[in-house]
């Protein structure tokens, strides 16, 4: 009878099923990783503003179009103004009118850049409190806690004699055990009872090369100590033959996808709005040598190639898959490329590090997009993204990468040549930290000074299209916010001019 | 006593200018509503009240008084006051082209729900539009359903006070909104019935829903979380009851460009979900019709 139950009655496990927290809760991801790394830390920074920003960031962004000269440009330009966009041109030259009806504007540089110093510092230090007490925490009666962190030495240092006892002859053991903590010792006489009693650590093994958080926060600093110069910078011309297409703020349509000209061409390229800023305040003239230091996916060099400005312009990117890029876009837009623009090496695709460049002196203009935490694409793709945990070390030590390029490609400038620094991140650390760490390097090994431009006059020029930062809390640059009317960015950008 | 509180409650809900004209005539014509025990006065149509309906509602210009008589007469006799009746007849112009057994009809429908008197006649009152329900089944199957999901009969009808659409609308369109509510946002039922949101769209739920969230002002509470304690989300009657502009300035704290920029892309990014998953459906489609055909072959 008993058996006979046994097998009829099914066994049910009631812990669980679909009601228990543990499932319905989600699983965190890369995406919500960055989330939180951003809501902390700009948070802070930018205060009751970042809301806003963040909405923006976590929708779709707005495109702008580029017309392809080497298509049926007019037709394509009738096109997009029939589908209701504006031309930027257009725009510019409104916007340059008014200008010059007002006076020219009166721009104090360094306004708002004590705040962001100080929220600054004030970030850093809670960072360090955070990563202290995890380690230490609160509760234990432990007397002394270390003010820093530094892993590296002292972690080395204490273990290292430990280490070494097991091998060392007699005398040396015996030298050694006269700098022994009497206060520690353990007398066997009051019994073994002792050696069980709470001892705290006061190193930990195995965090030799762990790079604390706020470590990372450390690479803005304010300190300088070489000249620094700023110039409003007033000198700027809309190319002849560049046509960029966007629809007015507010206005969220999307343009027609691009499609394929007489000339086998597509007919216009879509990028983000803010990404034809660099390249187009960078003002390139006409005759002049231009490289692209991280130039993948090629919109960038393709809109300074649109200008027919550059003599030659260097395309350059680190991976060979990148390279394969920016070759497959400008098939994709230039007519008769291999012939007419490798050919005559009006354009060169190189792939090198940055870093490592070397043609020293001889370029006169420089756009570097170098590369950053991405912050719109790291909360959108999960895939390689940068907050992984496995990638830590990597997203840490980015300033230091940044800063590399930049001050490598400062050597590249010929006398009086222009650079442009930019970035598609929010955080001050990768921005005007990078660019002061830059200059700063670029003056104590090469003795090179430069001039860092003043581009809030520019800027006035596209105040219609972009949101830009203000009141302007950035010290070497500008940079377009995430707004939703107008979803452009983010992206940051700081002109610098070497001197002759 | 109860009475009367709900009765001021009833009067502090905002209602359309025409009936407030008409209640107000109404008052002062009769002794008005407050008194709880209802007079002979409050059951007499005169003319003035006619003619003030009239004015409300030049709809009813072309009905004769006998008619009015006789609807009035109708009402009176299920114990609506004159009152209620010239606000449901203003509401409804069609009610007075009724005739008198359609209209009790209907009445009985909706005593079947067992809201009770008082309430049942708040509600049609609140709404005369819910006077055009004929079909009895598909009405207590509807308002079964609600009561699956929300208790009580009492329930029900402030659901129904607040969202009177529920009446008519589909019950998948119904239950995906408080899954949705419930699962996603995290509500709780008493909160759902306080608020107008279901008689809006999924779609515009999601769309507050989703921009509070990406705000950062809304976060679903943890499953773990009592649900007696209160959080510190804004109310669901402050998301939902709101127009864009004060929805966007007083709960989100952004402009209204802002939000209107956000609804345009929403609405776009919710059609590009749904034509992937589309093409995702499709995608295994084709792979069933794929492995069938290979079935056959082998057999």
């Amino acid at each position: 009878m008993l058996r006979a139950r046994n097998i009829l009655v099914v066994p049910q496990r009631w812990k669980g099923g679909k009601t228990r927290w543990s499932i319905q809760q989600k699983k965190k991801n890369n995406t919500d990783r960055a989330l939180e790394n951003f809501d902390d830390f700009y948070g802070s920074v930018f205060g009751v503003r970042w809301r806003s920003i963040r909405a923006a960031l976590l929708t779709e962004n707005k495109y702008i179009a580029m017309v392809n000269n080497f298509g049926d440009n007019e037709k394509t330009c009738s096109k997009l103004e029939m589908d209701g966009a504006i031309n930027i041109r257009a725009l510019v030259q409104l916007a340059k009118e008014r200008q010059t009806e007002t006076q020219t504007p009166n721009i104090d540089t360094n306004q708002n850049s004590q705040e962001v110093e100080d929220k600054m510092d004030a970030i850093t230090r809670k960072q360090k409190d955070k990563e202290i007490h995890l380690i230490y925490p609160e509760n234990t009666n432990e007397a002394h806690v270390p003010e820093n962190l530094d892993y590296n030495s002292t972690a080395n240092e204490n273990i290292s004699p430990q280490m070494q006892s097991k091998e060392t002859p007699l005398r040396s053991t015996t030298e050694s055990s006269v700098s022994i903590d009497h206060t520690r010792i353990v007398d066997p006489e009051h019994g073994t009872g002792a050696l069980y009693d709470f001892i705290p650590a006061s190193s930990i093994k195995g965090m030799e090369d762990w790079i604390p958080e706020s470590d990372h926060y450390k690479y803005y600093q304010t300190n300088a100590d070489f000249p620094l110069q700023f110039e409003l910078e007033q000198d700027f011309t809309f190319p002849e033959n560049l046509a960029l297409y966007t629809y007015e703020m507010g206005n969220c349509s999307e343009f027609r996808p691009p499609n394929k000209c007489l000339t086998g061409v597509l007919s216009h390229y879509l990028m983000d709005g803010a990404s034809i800023l660099p390249p187009l305040l960078l003002n390139v003239k006409p005759g002049e040598r231009v490289l692209d230091a991280c130039a993948a996916p090629g919109g960038k060099s393709l809109l300074m190639l649109q200008t027919l400005y550059p003599e030659q312009l260097v395309c350059n990117d680190v991976m060979e898959s990148r390279v394969n890029r920016i070759r497959k876009v400008m098939k994709e837009y230039l007519f008769d490329f291999d012939e007419r623009w490798l050919g005559q090496q009006r354009l060169i695709l190189n792939q090198c590090d940055a870093r490592n460049l070397d043609d020293y002196g001889s370029y006169d203009k420089i756009l570097i997009d170098v590369p950053c935490t991405n912050d719109r694409h790291s909360l959108m793709e999960n895939d390689n993204n940068i907050f992984k945990p496995t990638r830590v070390k990597e997203r840490l030590r980015i300033p230091e990468l940044q800063a590399g390029i930049l001050a490598n490609c400062m050597r590249l400038l010929k006398p009086g040549g222009s650079l442009m620094y930019s970035t598609c991140s929010l955080s001050p650390v990768q921005n005007d930290g990078v660019v002061h760490m830059a200059l700063q390097k670029a003056f104590n090994d090469d003795g090179l000074t430069f001039i860092v431009k003043d581009l809030s006059y520019l800027t006035q020029l596209f105040s219609d299209i972009y949101r830009f930062e203000y009141p302007k809390s950035l010290k070497y640059g500008q940079m377009v916010l995430p707004y939703l009317p107008a979803n452009f960015g983010p992206m940051y950008f700081s002109k610098i001019t070497r001197t002759e | 006593m109860i009475r009367k509180v709900i009765i001021q409650i009833h009067r502090s809900i905002a209602r359309p200018l025409i009936s407030q004209q008409v209640r107000c005539f109404a008052k002062a014509g009769t002794g008005g509503v407050e008194s709880i025990e209802p007079t002979s006065a409050d059951y007499e149509l005169q003319k003035e009240h006619i003619a003030e309906a009239v004015k409300a509602q030049p709809l009813l210009s072309s009905v004769s008084p006998q008619l009015w008589q006789k609807a009035h007469e109708t009402f009176a006799n299920h114990g609506l006051n004159t009152n209620s009746f010239l606000q449901i007849v203003t509401g409804n112009p069609k009610v007075l082209m009724r005739s008198p057994q359609k209209i009790i009809e209907t009445l009985e429908h909706w005593r079947s729900c067992q809201f009770g008197e008082f309430f049942l006649f708040q509600l049609i009152t609140k709404y005369p539009a819910l006077m055009d329900v004929s079909d009895k089944r598909r009405l207590l199957k509807q308002i079964t359903f609600l009561q699956g999901y929300v208790g009580s009969s009492k329930n029900v009808w402030k659901l129904l006070m607040n969202c009177p659409t529920l009446i008519e609308q589909s019950t998948e369109t119904i239950e995906a909104k408080i899954v949705y509510m419930k699962e996603v946002m995290r509500l709780e039922i008493p909160e759902i019935i306080k608020s107008e949101a279901l008689s809006k769209s999924l779609d515009e739920i999601k769309c507050r829903h989703v921009f509070l969230e990406r705000l950062a002002l809304f976060k679903p509470r943890s499953p773990k979380a009592d649900p007696n304690e209160p959080s510190k989300n804004p109310r669901l009657y402050k998301i939902t009851d709101t127009s864009d502009k004060s929805f966007a300035n007083k709960v989100c704290h952004v402009s209204h460009a802002e939000f209107e920029a956000f609804k345009e892309l929403f609405a776009r990014e919710l059609e590009r979900q749904r034509k992937e998953e589309e093409e995702d459906d499709a995608d295994d489609e084709d792979y069933d019709d794929d492995y069938n055909t290979i079935d056959v072959q082998v057999k």
